[in-house]
C-alpha cells in the first residue's frame, strides 16, 4: 500500500490530479461560466473525441512541418554564425534586432506574400521559432572547449570530420534545449496562426468556441492543446535520450 | 649522444625562434632527437616548454628556423605525431571505445577497428570501461583513455604536456610505467614537458633543461630503463643534479 501511494505521488498522473483539483476549486470560488467545471470539460472532451483529434492532427502537422523547416534553416545558420567571424559580424546585430520583435506583427505581410492557406501559417511559426534555434546552435558551437579543436587538429581531420566528430555532437544538447522552447512557443502561436482562413486546427477550435461563448468546449480544446504538448515533449525526450545519451547518463549519475 | 648533429635524426629543430607579439619565447634553439628515444623537457614556468612542444606538433609556426621530422619540414600537424594534452580533451559524447576508435576512423584504417581497439583497451586495463563516458571514469582512467587514443594509430612521435600533473601519487606511478612500456614496445619517440623532476628522471632517457636565453642543457639519465629506479641511489643523485641545475638557472 505504502509503495502504491509512493508511486502514485511520484507519477505524472498525480500532477494532473492536482491540476484538476485547483481547477475545481477555482470553478467553485469564481462561480462563473467562463471557468467551467473540470468534470463538464472532461465529459465534453470525451463526447467529441474525433472532432478534437481531427483539429489536433491539423495543428500537429503544422507544428512538425514548421519545426522541421526551422531546423533545416536554423542549424546551418547557427553554425555559420559561430564559426565564421564575418557572418557573425554582419548578421549578429540583425539577429538581435529581430529576435525580441513580436513576429506576429508580421502576420499581414505573410498573408499578403503567402496567401491565406497553410503556407502563411507555417511560415509565421517558422519565423517565430527559427531565431531560437539559430541562437541555441550558435551558443552550443561557441561554447566548445578550444582544446577539443586542438585535439581535432592533432588528428589532422578534414572539415567534414571536424563537423562529424566535434561540432555536431557538441551542439546537440543546446539544440534540444532550443527545440523544447521552440515547440512550446509554436504551440502557443497556433492560437494566432489558426485564427484566419481555416476550419482545422486546435487554435481554430478554441477561438471558434470562444466566439460562441461555449466555454466548456473552449476548455476541452485547451485540454487537447495540453495533451499535444505532452505528446510532443515526450517524443522530444525520447529522441534526446537516443541522440544525446551522455547527457542522460550524467543526469542519472547525479540522481 | 650528439644532440645537435644534422645526421639521420628523427626530429631536428634548427635555430628555432618564436615570439608571442613582442615577447620572445623561444630564442635560437637547435635540438636533434633520435628515433625511439625518451626525452623529458624541463625548465622554469613560462620559459617556453609547451610552446616548443606546440612548434614540434605543428600547431605553431616558428618565426625563424625550421622543424623537420623524418627529414620533412613540419608545416602543420602530421598524422604520425600524437599529442597528449594536459587537459586530455576527451569528448563528453564519446564512450571509451568510440574515443579510441576515432583516430582509426579519421585516418581511414577501417579494417578490424573493434579488434584493435579492444586489444589496446585490454592492455591498458580499460576493457571493462569500454561503454562508459568520460564523466563516469576516475582521473587515472580518463588519462589512460587519452593515452590509448593517442597510441591507437601507432604514432612515431608522442608529445605530452604535463601528462600526470593532475593525478595522485599512486595513479601517477602506474601511468608513468604504462607510458614507458607502451612507447618502448612501439619504438615511439617520446618528448614530454614536466614540472616533476622525478617524472623526468623516470621517463626521460635524456633530460633537456630549457634555459632562460634559449639553448638547452642535456643530461643523459643513467637511471633510465633500470629495474625499480626509485630504489636506486643513482635516481636520487640525478634528481639532485637536475634540481641544482634548475636552481642555478633561476639565479
Amino acid at each position: 500500500m505504502k509503495q502504491f501511494l509512493k508511486r502514485l505521488l511520484s507519477s505524472q498522473l498525480m500532477g494532473f490530479v492536482c491540476f484538476l483539483f485547483v481547477w475545481q476549486v477555482l470553478h467553485l470560488l469564481l462561480n462563473t461560466h467562463t471557468v467551467p467545471s473540470p468534470l463538464d470539460t472532461i465529459a465534453c472532451f470525451f463526447s467529441i473525441p474525433f472532432v478534437l483529434l481531427k483539429h489536433a492532427g491539423a495543428s500537429i502537422l503544422r507544428v512538425v512541418v514548421a519545426v522541421a523547416l526551422s531546423l533545416l534553416l536554423g542549424i546551418p545558420a547557427g553554425i555559420l554564425l559561430a564559426v565564421n567571424k564575418t557572418i557573425k559580424r554582419l548578421f549578429s546585430p540583425l539577429l538581435y534586432f529581430l529576435y525580441p520583435i513580436p513576429k506576429i506583427a508580421f502576420l499581414p505581410v505573410f498573408m499578403l506574400l503567402f496567401g491565406l492557406g497553410n503556407p502563411s501559417k507555417i511560415i509565421l511559426i517558422i519565423f517565430i521559432i527559427v531565431f531560437q534555434i539559430m541562437l541555441s546552435v550558435r551558443d552550443g558551437v561557441a561554447q566548445i572547449n578550444p582544446i577539443y579543436f586542438q585535439v581535432m587538429d592533432s588528428f589532422c581531420v578534414s572539415p567534414r570530420q571536424r563537423y562529424r566528430y566535434l561540432i555536431v555532437p557538441a551542439m546537440l544538447p543546446n539544440l534540444f534545449s532550443g527545440l523544447r522552447i521552440s515547440i512550446g512557443i509554436s504551440l502557443a502561436s497556433l492560437f494566432f496562426a489558426e485564427n484566419y482562413a481555416t476550419q482545422f486546427g486546435i487554435g481554430y477550435f478554441i477561438l471558434s468556441a470562444w466566439t460562441k461563448m461555449d466555454y466548456v468546449e473552449m476548455f476541452s480544446g485547451i485540454l487537447m492543446l495540453g495533451f499535444i504538448g505532452i505528446l510532443l515533449f515526450n517524443l522530444l525526450d525520447r529522441l534526446e535520450s537516443v541522440c544525446v545519451p551522455w547527457q542522460r547518463r550524467s543526469v542519472d549519475n547525479r540522481n | 649522444m650528439d644532440h645537435s648533429s644534422l645526421e639521420q635524426n628523427h626530429i631536428q629543430l634548427d635555430h628555432i625562434s618564436f615570439s608571442f607579439g613582442e615577447t620572445v619565447v623561444i630564442r635560437d634553439i637547435s635540438i636533434a632527437l633520435q628515433r625511439g628515444g625518451a626525452y623529458a623537457l624541463i625548465g622554469k614556468s613560462g620559459i617556453g616548454k609547451s610552446t616548443l612542444l606546440n612548434l614540434i606538433a605543428g600547431f605553431l609556426k616558428p618565426d625563424s628556423g625550421q622543424v623537420t621530422i623524418e627529414g620533412k619540414q613540419v608545416t602543420g600537424p602530421r598524422e604520425q605525431t600524437a599529442f597528449l594534452f594536459q587537459e586530455l580533451g576527451l569528448f563528453p559524447w564519446q564512450t571509451v571505445f568510440q574515443a579510441v576508435a576515432m583516430p582509426l576512423k579519421i585516418h581511414g584504417n577501417t579494417s578490424d577497428i573493434p579488434a584493435r581497439v579492444l586489444s589496446l583497451l585490454a592492455e591498458l586495463h580499460l576493457d571493462q570501461h569500454k561503454d562508459k563516458y568520460p564523466h563516469q571514469l576516475s582521473g587515472g582512467e580518463r588519462q589512460r583513455v587519452a593515452l590509448a587514443r593517442t597510441l591507437v594509430g601507432n604514432p612515431d612521435l608522442l608529445l605530452m604536456d604535463e601528462p600526470t600533473s593532475a593525478l595522485d601519487a599512486m595513479t601517477k606511478e602506474e601511468l608513468q610505467s604504462l607510458i614507458l612500456r607502451q612507447t618502448q614496445a612501439r619504438n615511439t619517440t617520446l618528448l614530454f614537458v614536466t614540472h616533476d623532476i622525478e617524472e623526468a628522471v623516470l621517463l626521460g632517457q635524456t633530460i633537456l633543461v630549457l634555459n632562460e636565453d634559449g639553448p638547452l642543457s642535456y643530461l643523459e639519465n643513467p637511471c633510465f630503463g633500470i629495474q625499480n629506479p626509485r630504489e636506486s641511489l643513482a635516481f636520487y643523485d640525478e634528481t639532485i643534479q637536475i634540481r641544482t641545475l634548475l636552481r642555478v638557472e633561476s639565479r
